[in-house]
């Protein structure tokens, strides 16, 4: 997601599932969407039966995807970054970019500051002692009217075409394949066909997931599509997109509702201790661009904060501002660093909500050791998950070679635990956000089992002793939970979804039964409060004045009049309803003209005729099928009127991710993954200058384990496994931990098909089966013939079905700007049992 | 009434085993776990509560680069003359007049002959029964005017329910295409194999490919007993095969059967 | 609320939705076979959003009542063939969601209640190699000291900022809360408030693993 926002302005799939039906061109690359996103394969197999779409699968195994696609091509894992230069770099020698986009639409006419400059692997402003970069160099140059100083014919030397066109001419396709492993036939057919999507009457999509960013350049791979996407004018299109396919069914909403440490709901940076977050008008001023549509932020940001503190949100005092947490500005509170921290013996207590890392963390060894010095743990789920049992015998288990891990008994762990029995998803009811951003309603079918009861009620039942705990306290430390708004959420025993989602949409304050309409109706003098500014909308009111959630909406007609597939009656989605965001885009720069030969795709349109403001009667007002992500009264011929990425401060789709978009670079640039068995082709550099490292003695040797390891997923399980190995029917159909290999590895190593074989890393050993399969070939890499294994992460040693949890091999090693693990590429050995 | 078909189309199907699933949620079945020996299909064959399965084969048609991964869906062909019904010696078996190949377990009596009729195996034993099972092509379901459980389900629309001579007209011209687009071999199965199925199989290659047999056939010993003998001497079939191949089957029909139903007493 | 429901099955706009009673085209009159009867005929489904990937399939539940409309076991879950982004198709997960409440025993054959699915709240001592049964009451209270003492234990309620200056930081950094991608998002919502309040910074979820 990360590499998104600093390219468009939203970190969410730009386009949505039905759309794919609508494309030409689909690249899927670290996506396995046959057997991750089943449903996904449905639009795209309609698009190549009706359109004669072409399908691209690329991955280092040619799994289900690669049987459905026209054209498979293998990559060497963490290669991504080579193979997408070589990509720009063969758009740009052939001219294959659509020219009256990348003038209109991107950066790419901006000039950049003297002073921004790339040697040998290093952008300026490197400091290698600290690993990290000042980006203060990575800018536009800006005249003296505080405008963008651009150069449309892209000649300028210090245009951003320009300097991209200079960093991508050392990606030669010897180069790529040199490094990537990718035969050269197969790499040129798919640099053909998928540019062809360039043409102004065609799209293409890229669909992506964890094989993209679950790397140590994880947001600069995605980078690399929004620079690819941009060249072809691919977004803001029907068809066309950098699609994000999300994991989990409700990780955007949960992302949306930021539990995630740096931010706050709507994608607002989490306060910090830095001394510009010391007060509520330091925090906005730091944090709201001058330009673009987060000119609005105090708006959301007062209004989240009457929402969670009602009366005790007040002008006077900063509306509680300062009850807000403000983390640690020098410090990292991501998922490997709580765990870090954790082993460290700096963590107490830990709430567990349907996660496990015992299986899905990054080293899970390590994180399974951490657990041991919590004093106490909450884990929430339906079943005793490996995290919720860590302390079990079982859970300490090991192949008999294992010497890297000390085994414990229960006896030793001192750890107090509570299992909080969920219900299931139709034992209760919510709305979930799906990848494409749609919130749809799922009603309550059945009655929980047993004692079981819905996370909301625990949790909410937690909010509420926690507040009567706190009742009499009159330390000014306890104010933020003492007078922060609970509900109570309805009548019932349970807290009513509906009167949640009121306050998540945002309501008056001196009218709390009515729902704001829409953002642009926040209020930054405490008169609105609102849970999530994106959410606002999602809740109206029935003619009979009784609240109506949009995400119960099941009116299932497609609105579009060209059969785009918009359903915009459909439950609702994000942000106010758009299904295809940056869709100004989908039309030419004047408004009014179709991009050539693509009627049929244009989405919205300027109406000159059309009555903006009925109060001014000011004429003017984009229409169209889908809601405009655009001001929808500014006109094409007025300053800002072709400016598309509207959450952008250029308004522009960035080619170059300006200044601190990103903290390793405002171009994608190839690094080896933190372990791997060749040295950088491309610079001295081998690995992302910018990363942390948290444990330079868990880095493996390719001496010793010479071979690159992967994990991913199968169709039959999902994530972690609790959710599906302790399914019957789904255990049937994949009952163990596997691991497969090409046949040359097997016959180096004496490996049969179906043999018990030991997988090692540096950080421990798993057991698996081996699946010996053509789909995986070894990789000549520089000359160098280099094996490949990949072994799924669903197992552990809960369920009907059991194996060894892959992530006991995986590296405690995160992207630079995310912190999202390197699960991807790694270095081990493996060996018959 | 119109001859009704399953057709599965292989070149659109994305092995996501969705279709196995629904079979099993509608026809109340529980799970077979069996251990992973190195192929995604861990069954080797359909069982008495999996009535379908997705055969996974790999073949390497360019040793350079190219791989092929044929998915099969594999289950009861509901042949137009089925070979279960000829030696049932219960009555069990009916071909509805829309196509299915039902069986009744209300009447079966678990001796299992079908199985070794059929030239796809595909009855099979159900133990805690003692009846035998199989695809009913969800007759209740199409009855009440629903698709069967697994075409219903099938994301990419691999697998399609209705007049099988429609479906006979669009695989014709979907054949034309594959051919013509990268698939020269590709065929129709089912059209007039045994004289013809209620299942199509539309493929990308030839049917040993996929692990099909390409001139499947019910054994002679078969057709020659229920063709000439059942009609007139049916209650000779048990005594004749004894000894044979078939052994087993006969001697649990004169023996086991009644001994097993006296102690179990299960009806 | 009780209207907003009943709405919601009833469906508001132009293609009220049928949840495809019949979705052959046909209508087949019984025949010879006609021995079995339609599991789920007359049974109202209720349409859910599948708890696995992200793409947002619906789904529709059918479950058994009793005469008072109770609930008394599940039938079936299929796709639901209303929702536009998948048209009643379901993949291998998503078709096995009648298996997340209900099995069918290998053994006997009998439809039972998944034996996996815990079904009371449970705690394991300090030490302990067992878990033991508790009741919510309980549970919900001696979570709710736990939270109290490592809080107020370890709080930061002031501290000096890199200017020298000093602001109110309100953190607690012995606490940790982790997942949330399999929740809804009204209960992420309510987690989020719930958690920042107390002043909780390691603050995570599975988009970032």
């Amino acid at each position: 997601m990360a590499g998104l926002s600093p390219s468009f302005g939203r970190g969410a799939m730009t386009n949505h599932v039905v759309d794919l039906k609508n494309t030409d061109y689909a690249l899927i690359m670290g996506s396995n969407a046959a057997e991750n996103h089943p449903v996904t394969m449905k639009w795209l197999t309609k698009a190549r039966l009706e359109r004669g779409a072409k399908i691209i699968h690329v991955d280092p195994r040619f799994t289900r995807t690669s049987q459905i696609a026209d054209l498979y091509a293998p990559l060497r894992s963490g290669t991504d970054i080579a193979f997408l230069g070589g990509m720009i770099k063969y758009i740009i020698d052939n001219k294959l970019y659509h020219r009256d986009y990348v003038v209109n639409y991107t950066d790419a006419s901006f000039i950049v500051k003297e002073g921004f400059s790339f040697h040998d692997g290093l952008f300026s402003g490197y400091d290698p002692d600290k690993g990290q970069y000042d980006n203060s160099s990575w800018d536009y140059e800006i005249d003296a009217d505080g405008k963008y100083v651009s150069d449309p014919t892209l000649e300028h030397p210090r245009c951003v075409f320009q300097l991209m066109k200079k960093h991508y001419s050392r990606y030669d396709m010897d180069t790529v394949c040199n490094i990537t492993g990718t035969p050269k036939n197969k790499y040129l057919r798919v640099l053909e066909m998928y540019t062809q999507s360039g043409a102004p009457n065609k799209t293409g999509n890229i669909m992506y997931a964890m094989g993209t960013t679950q790397h140590t350049v994880g947001t600069q791979n995605v980078r690399s599509y929004a620079v690819i996407q941009l060249l072809l004018g691919n977004m803001g299109r029907p068809g066309g997109g950098v699609n994000a396919l999300r994991g989990e069914n409700n990780v955007q909403g949960s992302t949306d509702q930021a539990l995630l440490f740096h931010i706050i709901p709507g994608y607002i940076t989490s306060p910090t201790n830095s001394p510009a977050h010391k007060n509520l008008e330091g925090f906005l001023a730091k944090e709201t661009p001058k330009t673009g549509f987060k000119v609005n932020q105090p708006k959301w940001v007062v209004s989240l904060l009457k929402a969670w503190y009602g009366d005790a949100a007040q002008s006077e005092n900063d509306f509680a501002y300062h009850y807000i947490p403000k983390r640690d500005a020098n410090k990292n509170y991501s998922h490997i660093a709580m765990f870090e921290a954790m082993h460290r013996g700096e963590l107490d207590g830990l709430f567990i909500w349907g996660g496990n890392p015992v299986v899905g963390g990054p080293h899970a060894n390590k994180e399974q050791e951490a657990m041991c010095n919590l004093k106490w743990l909450v884990a929430a789920d339906l079943w005793l998950t490996e995290s919720a049992d860590f302390w079990t015998y079982q859970a300490w288990d090991r192949p008999a070679s294992e010497t890297k891990v000390k085994k414990r008994t229960p006896k030793d762990i001192q750890t107090e635990v509570f299992f909080l029995p969920a219900a299931a998803v139709y034992e209760k009811e919510g709305t979930a956000t799906n990848t494409g951003r749609w919130v749809q309603y799922r009603g309550k079918a059945a009655e929980p089992v047993g004692d079981s009861m819905p996370d909301l009620w625990f949790i909410y039942e937690i909010g509420k002793r926690l507040q009567a705990a706190y009742a009499n306290s009159k330390d000014a430390k306890d104010e933020p939970i003492k007078y922060m708004t609970w509900g109570p959420y309805g009548n019932g025993h349970e807290p009513d979804v509906v009167e949640v989602g009121l306050e998540m949409n945002g309501y008056y304050v001196d009218n709390p039964r009515k729902p704001v309409p829409g953002f642009p109706k926040l209020a930054a003098d405490g008169s609105t409060a609102c849970g999530n500014w994106i959410y606002c909308g999602q809740m109206t009111t029935k003619a009979n004045g009784d609240l109506d959630y949009k995400p119960m909406w099941r009116d299932n007609k497609d609105n579009s009049k060209t059969g785009l597939g918009l359903y915009s009656n459909w439950s609702w989605c994000w942000p106010v309803n758009r299904r295809v965001l940056y869709n100004r885009c989908s039309v030419q720069p004047d408004g009014v003209t179709p991009w050539p030969g693509d009627e049929k795709r244009q989405l919205i349109g300027w109406d000159p005729l059309a009555i903006s403001d009925p109060l001014t009667g000011k004429l003017g007002k984009w229409v169209g099928d889908d809601v405009p992500d655009f001001n929808t009264a500014l006109a094409p011929t007025e300053p800002g009127g072709i400016n598309p990425f509207i959450m952008r401060p250029e308004g522009k789709g960035c080619l170059f991710a300006a200044k601190a978009s990103t903290k390793d670079g405002p171009f994608p640039e190839h690094y080896e993954p933190w372990e791997s068995p060749f040295p950088n082709l491309m610079s001295k550099q081998n690995k992302n200058p910018a990363i942390k490292v948290w444990e330079p003695d868990k880095q493996a040797s390719p001496e010793q384990y010479p071979i690159i390891g992967t994990t991913y997923r199968v169709v039959e399980h999902w994530q972690t496994g609790a959710l599906t190995r302790n399914l019957p029917w789904l255990a049937e159909l994949m009952p163990n931990m596997f691991v497969e290999m090409s046949e040359q590895l097997a016959k180096i190593k004496g490996i049969r098909n179906g043999d018990k074989v030991i997988i090692t890393t540096i950080r421990g050993d798993v057991e698996a089966v081996a699946c010996v399969t053509k789909r995986f070939k070894p990789f000549i890499v520089d000359g160098r013939t280099v094996h490949q294994i990949g072994t799924v992460w669903h197992f552990g040693f809960k369920g009907y079905a059991k194996g060894d949890p892959a992530n006991r091999l995986t590296p405690h090693i995160g992207d630079a700007n995310t912190m999202i693990p390197e699960y991807k590429a790694w270095l081990c050995d493996v060996r018959r049992a | 009434m119109a001859n009704k078909a399953n057709l599965y189309d292989v070149s659109k199907c994305t092995a996501c085993r969705g279709c196995i699933i629904a079979c099993k949620d509608w026809n109340q079945l529980p799970a077979v776990i069996e251990p992973f020996k190195g192929n995604y299909c861990t069954h080797e064959d359909t069982n008495g509560d999996t009535f379908t399965i997705m055969r996974f084969i790999e073949e390497e048609t360019d040793p350079a680069d190219d791989v092929k991964w044929h998915f099969l869906k594999y289950q009861c062909m509901h042949c137009f003359d089925p070979a279960c019904m000829k030696v049932c010696p219960q009555g069990a078996y009916t071909k509805t007049d829309w196509g299915a190949t039902f069986h009744n377990p209300e009447k079966c009596i678990g001796c299992q002959y079908c199985t070794y009729a059929c030239p796809f195996t595909i009855p099979k034993y159900r133990k805690r029964e003692d009846k035998i099972t199989k695809c009913t092509l969800c007759v209740d379901r199409v009855e009440a005017g629903l698709t069967p459980a697994c075409s219903r389900t099938c994301p990419t629309g691999a697998l399609s329910f209705g007049d099988r001579h429609e479906l006979l007209a669009q695989a014709e011209e979907r054949v034309k295409f594959l051919r013509a687009n990268g698939f020269p071999n590709a065929t129709i199965y089912g059209k007039l194999e045994l004289g013809g199925l209620n299942m199509l199989y539309l493929l990308t290659d030839t049917p040993d490919k996929f692990g099909l047999p390409i001139d499947p056939k019910v054994p002679g010993q078969i057709t020659f007993w229920q063709d000439w003998v059942q009609p007139y001497f049916g209650w000779l079939i048990p005594l004749a095969l004894a000894g044979s191949a078939f052994s087993f089957v006969t001697t649990r029909i004169l023996a086991g059967k009644n001994g097993e139903h006296a102690e179990g007493g299960h009806e | 609320m009780k209207v907003t429901r009943r709405q919601f099955l009833k469906v508001t706009g132009a293609t009220a939705a049928s949840f495809a009673v019949i979705d052959l085209g046909f209508d087949l009159k019984a025949t010879a076979a006609g021995v079995m009867e339609l599991r789920t005929k007359n049974v109202q489904p209720m349409p859910t959003i599948c708890p696995y990937c992200a793409t947002g399939c619906g789904l529709l539940v059918y479950s058994e009542r009793d005469s008072a409309g109770k609930f008394v076991k599940l039938l079936s879950v299929q796709g639901d063939p209303d929702n536009p982004i998948n048209r009643g198709a379901a993949c291998a997960k998503g078709s096995a969601m009648f298996n997340l409440r209900e099995i069918y025993d290998e053994r006997t054959g009998e439809q039972v209640i998944n034996p996996n699915r815990v079904q009371k709240p449970l705690y394991r001592a300090p030490g302990s190699d067992k878990w033991e049964e508790k009741d919510w009451d309980w549970m919900l209270d001696e979570i709710t000291k736990r939270v109290v003492e490592t809080r107020d234990k370890a709080f930061t309620h002031k501290e000096k900022l890199a200017d020298g200056s000093e602001a109110i930081v309100n953190r607690c950094e012995r606490i940790g809360s982790m997942g949330g991608s399999g929740l809804d998002t009204e209960e992420c919502y309510l987690l989020a408030k719930l958690m920042r309040s107390l002043g909780l910074v390691f603050l995570e979820t599975q988009a970032r693993i």
